[in-house]
């Protein structure tokens, strides 16, 4: 029995979406993954710790489940939080035991490799490439974060990810194009596609374009697809933001 | 050595083979050893548009596979000087382009030539891919409507990142637009994307725009390379994109509408 009805909810579910980091297993003894995993934070300790993970173990599937808890532990002693497992390869008890819900990914074709070269039209070689940053000193790291130029148009059906730092084109993003950035975006031609910025969760992340005609902009998870986008907010010199949880779309 | 130019588009039913056949004529008529293959296996086209479909005998998967060489495959082509043409199998499917074949017959070829044109299939598949990878240009024929500019664009990506100029770390394939089927009438209407728009969206060096001529069918039908017809606005567009291919700077014409003076007014009224 409710003795004071409210209008207001105590709670509110909502959907948004966020990009994930998986971190995917294969198969090798515990030395050797130890060993790479503290390498991997050795390399960008900023970057790697308390990062939220999802654990892909499909290549370990023939692993005992002790083993597997043992291995799961050992990640999360190194600092990394984890926020799930995929589903699929683990069984719920394991999981359970373990403590983490199984997790229902998307198709693999919306992965992003997040420390290959970010994408074939990406030139490194006019700009320091994020990859030096992160093997150079964190003290370094802290006084410059990378940033990622594109010289060349990004056209449909690629996809360009600046990751710890801003994301700078310099030509047009073609419609069915997609630019992801942990920090800024700018785009110095018209930008058609999709720009998301801030996408592991920089709320003062912002878009800044030429010309806007996007199918789609997003700020930190929150986002606005083309038919929420009305013509007054197309046009030229137009900035993104977040404020609160609405994306608002202005003149420079 | 020869250079590799693709023809290639994404979508279908654009003019990629049109295009084949009146760019290998062009080079061949200004002097230049040409060949043209047809990269379609399983829909041969190229031999009907050249008009040789009837000396056909064995064909580029004869050529990979070893059954014959590629001096028994090369047709003559019986109008132009200097042009020669691979035809595709009609009886095979793409998986039977197997990088090692292409590029044995490519390098065959190179030494003979002085360009070598592939016609492209349609779709970002197997047969597209092999017909751009061992390129050394690329020209992208578009028609002035979204889903075709859509489809270019995404072309022009894999271009950029699947090709062995690009993979070699070369930059980009260079590739240039070829705009078929426009209708200066209908963008007036705007029923119709213009050369601006389009040059605009996919930002890249235009190189023709051939306007939609009845004379395109006519030719086709007749197994004849439109560029032939040098009565025809399209034949007389594609000498012009065979000229700019070649260094020569040409206007663009054929973009606006034909105003007729008051002379044509009275007589035509």
């Amino acid at each position: 029995m409710n003795a004071h009805p409210s209008p207001i909810q105590p709670i509110e579910l909502k959907g948004r979406m966020i990009l994930v980091s998986i971190l995917r297993l294969h198969d090798a003894d515990t030395d050797q993954l130890n060993e790479a995993l503290d390498a991997r934070m050795r390399e960008a300790p900023e970057l790697m710790r308390d990062m939220p993970l999802l654990v892909d173990v499909e290549h370990l599937a023939n692993t005992p489940a002790e083993t597997l808890t043992q291995v799961i532990e050992a990640i999360r002693g190194r600092g990394f939080k984890l926020i799930g497992l995929q589903q699929g390869a683990v069984a719920q008890s394991v999981a359970s035991g373990i403590g983490l819900p199984l997790i229902v990914l998307g198709g693999k074709g919306t992965e992003v490799p997040l420390r290959a070269a970010p994408s074939p039209q990406a030139e490194p070689a006019n700009e320091p490439s994020p990859s030096v940053h992160k093997e150079s000193a964190s003290a370094v790291q802290a006084l410059h974060t990378a940033s990622l130029v594109v010289n060349q148009p990004v056209r449909s059906g690629q996809q360009v990810y600046a990751r710890g730092g801003d994301l700078i084109v310099l030509g047009t993003v073609s419609a069915g194009a997609e630019l992801l950035s942990d920090g800024h975006i700018h785009v110095y031609g018209t930008l058609r596609g999709k720009a998301l910025a801030g996408v592991r969760g920089m709320t003062g992340a912002r878009i800044f374009c030429r010309r806007l005609d996007a199918e789609l902009v997003s700020i930190a998870g929150h986002y606005r697809i083309a038919e929420d986008i009305l013509d007054a907010e197309r046009g030229e010199n137009r900035l993104v933001t977040l404020a609160g949880e609405t994306i608002v779309i202005s003149e420079i | 050595m020869a250079r590799i130019v693709v023809i290639t588009s994404g979508k279908g039913g654009v003019g990629k083979t049109t295009t084949s056949a009146a760019l290998a004529t062009g080079l061949a008529m200004e002097g230049h050893r040409t060949a043209v293959i047809d990269f379609d296996v399983g829909l041969r086209n190229l031999d009907l548009i050249m008009g040789c479909e009837r000396r056909v005998v064995y064909d580029f998967v004869n050529v990979i596979n070893g059954d014959a060489n590629l001096r028994q495959a090369l047709i003559k082509d019986k109008r132009t000087e200097n042009l020669f043409i691979l035809p595709a199998s009609q009886t095979r499917d793409k998986d039977a382009l197997t990088e090692e074949g292409v590029e044995k017959v490519l390098d065959e070829l190179s030494q003979e030539f002085d360009y070598i044109i592939c016609d492209s299939p349609a779709g970002i598949e197997r047969g597209a891919l092999m017909a751009a990878y061992f390129a050394d240009a690329a020209i992208v024929v578009t028609n002035p409507e979204v889903s075709s500019v859509r489809d270019s664009d995404r072309m022009l990506g894999i271009l950029s990142s699947k090709t062995r100029v690009a993979e070699r770390g070369e930059g980009p394939l260079p590739a240039k637009l070829l705009l078929t089927r426009y209708s200066p009438e209908r963008v007036e209407k705007g029923e119709m994307l213009s050369v601006d728009d389009v040059t605009e969206i996919l930002s890249i060096e235009m190189l023709g725009v051939i306007p939609e001529s009845q004379s395109v069918l006519n030719a086709s039908n007749a197994g004849m390379p439109v560029i032939l017809d040098a009565e025809s606005d399209a034949g007389q567009a594609y000498r012009d994109a065979v000229a700019r291919f070649l260094g020569e700077d040409r206007p663009h014409r054929f973009l606006t509408t034909q105003k007729k003076g008051l002379f044509g007014r009275l007589f035509k009224g």
